[in-house]
């Protein structure tokens, strides 16, 4: 099947739905490395055992915003316009986050990365076999958002404090942001 | 049906009669009949009518200018080099359709066109960076456009009241606006080292502001 073959009207054209993918993910990538930099500011100088951690996932995210730096330029897709706020908000929300505790920085991590699993499935879903490649750096990135999720589980998340509120709050950000940055 | 290549041919055609009778659909038949076309279609291939035969000539022209670029060669010049060459021969390719591109002009100055014009203005701006290989992620996509967007369109009317040979005028005058643009960091740069200068005094200012919450 091809990207956008079983459209209806109103429903985005293949150039559209690329667009959006490629700005949306993007934008997504520059808030997860501002997220684990906020973090890392707050938990990286302790030494403790989350540091490494965190900074090889903080390096994975780096990877996948290299990437989709690549593929706007390449796919001459026109970047968010908000990505002065994506870049103060990610911040702010891991160091935030980090500020409350371990286990909240974790819990953050997993909310946001479930978030982006759910939302990377449903991209794979939409591209066809015409994007192929696309679909499989999507599918390959979701597999470390998803590892980088079993990683905060590990590390208690669901015992940081308030968890399901934090969670649910985080949650919510992340699907705005998500709705914003596929439009603006 | 790929209406692109007719709608390139026609909007070609009308150049001629544009620069004495403006843009209209009187122009538009002409050019029809110029090429030996049915008139029949011309309201589907552009609805709007002049307006948006005018759009299509910039998105052909913009589209044309990669190919221009490629052939004039981009190697080892700068940045502002490339720009420039761009916006010279984005410009030089309609130097014999000067009066058509201002009754274009015209067309897209009335408040109704407004918007459109903006766009298509946006559109050159975009099409000139992306050909010289422009790869910005960031809000400098943004900056970069907008900045250019201001310096094109107030080369395009210089350049279409140059009389001059091969309107080089134009093309000094597209070189002052240039520098002008890349001497704006030199600008922020001093305006920091002015703040930086008063430090001090903006320092204990802004300690007196600082964390409500004691420090412990």
């Amino acid at each position: 099947m091809k990207t956008a073959d079983n459209r209806i009207p109103g429903d985005l054209d293949h150039a559209g739905l690329i667009d959006r993918v490629l700005r949306v993910n993007q934008a997504g990538e520059l808030g997860a490395v501002r997220i684990y930099q906020g973090q890392r500011a707050i938990l990286g100088r302790k030494g403790g055992k989350v540091g490494p951690l965190l900074k090889r996932m903080a390096e994975q995210e780096q990877q996948h915003l290299d990437t989709f730096n690549r593929l706007i330029a390449e796919r001459r897709t026109r970047p968010t316009l908000l990505s002065p706020l994506w870049h103060l908000a990610g911040f702010a929300l891991g160091a935030g986050t980090a500020l409350l505790g371990e286990k909240a920085a974790m819990a953050c991590t997993v909310a946001v990365e479930e978030t982006i699993d759910r939302h990377y499935a449903r991209q794979a879903e939409q591209l066809g076999d015409d994007e192929a490649a696309l679909k499989d750096t999507i599918l390959r990135f979701r597999d470390e958002e998803i590892e980088h999720r079993d990683i905060g589980l590990e590390h208690g998340a669901e015992q940081a404090p308030a968890y399901p509120l934090l969670s649910a709050a985080v949650k919510g950000g992340c699907r705005l942001a998500i709705w914003l940055a596929e439009r603006v | 049906m790929e209406t692109r290549p007719l709608k390139d041919a026609l909007v070609t055609a009308m150049l001629p009669h544009a620069a004495f009778d403006g843009w209209s659909l009187a122009t538009l038949e002409a050019a029809a009949d110029d090429l030996g076309l049915d008139r029949a279609p011309l309201p589907r291939l552009f609805p709007r009518g002049a307006v948006d035969a005018v759009a299509h000539l910039v998105g052909h022209a913009n589209r044309m200018l990669e190919a221009d670029l490629a052939e004039a060669g981009l190697e080892g010049r700068g940045v502002g080099e490339k720009v420039f060459l761009a916006v010279k021969l984005r410009l030089d390719r309609w130097a014999e359709h000067k009066e058509a591109i201002r009754r274009a002009t015209s067309l897209l100055a009335l408040p109704q066109n407004l918007v459109l014009a903006a766009r298509l203005t946006w559109g050159t701006a975009d099409a000139v960076w992306l050909a010289v290989g422009d790869r910005s992620h960031d809000f400098s996509w943004y900056s970069k456009r907008a900045t250019l967007a201001a310096v094109y369109s107030a080369t395009l009317l210089y350049w279409l009241d140059d009389e001059s040979e091969g309107s080089a005028d134009t093309w000094g005058f597209l070189r002052r606006r240039l520098d002008d643009v890349r001497s704006l960091p030199q600008v922020r740069q001093k305006i920091e080292g002015l703040v930086s200068g008063r430090k001090a005094a903006l320092g204990g200012l802004a300690a007196r502001f600082r964390s409500p919450v004691p420090r412990c």
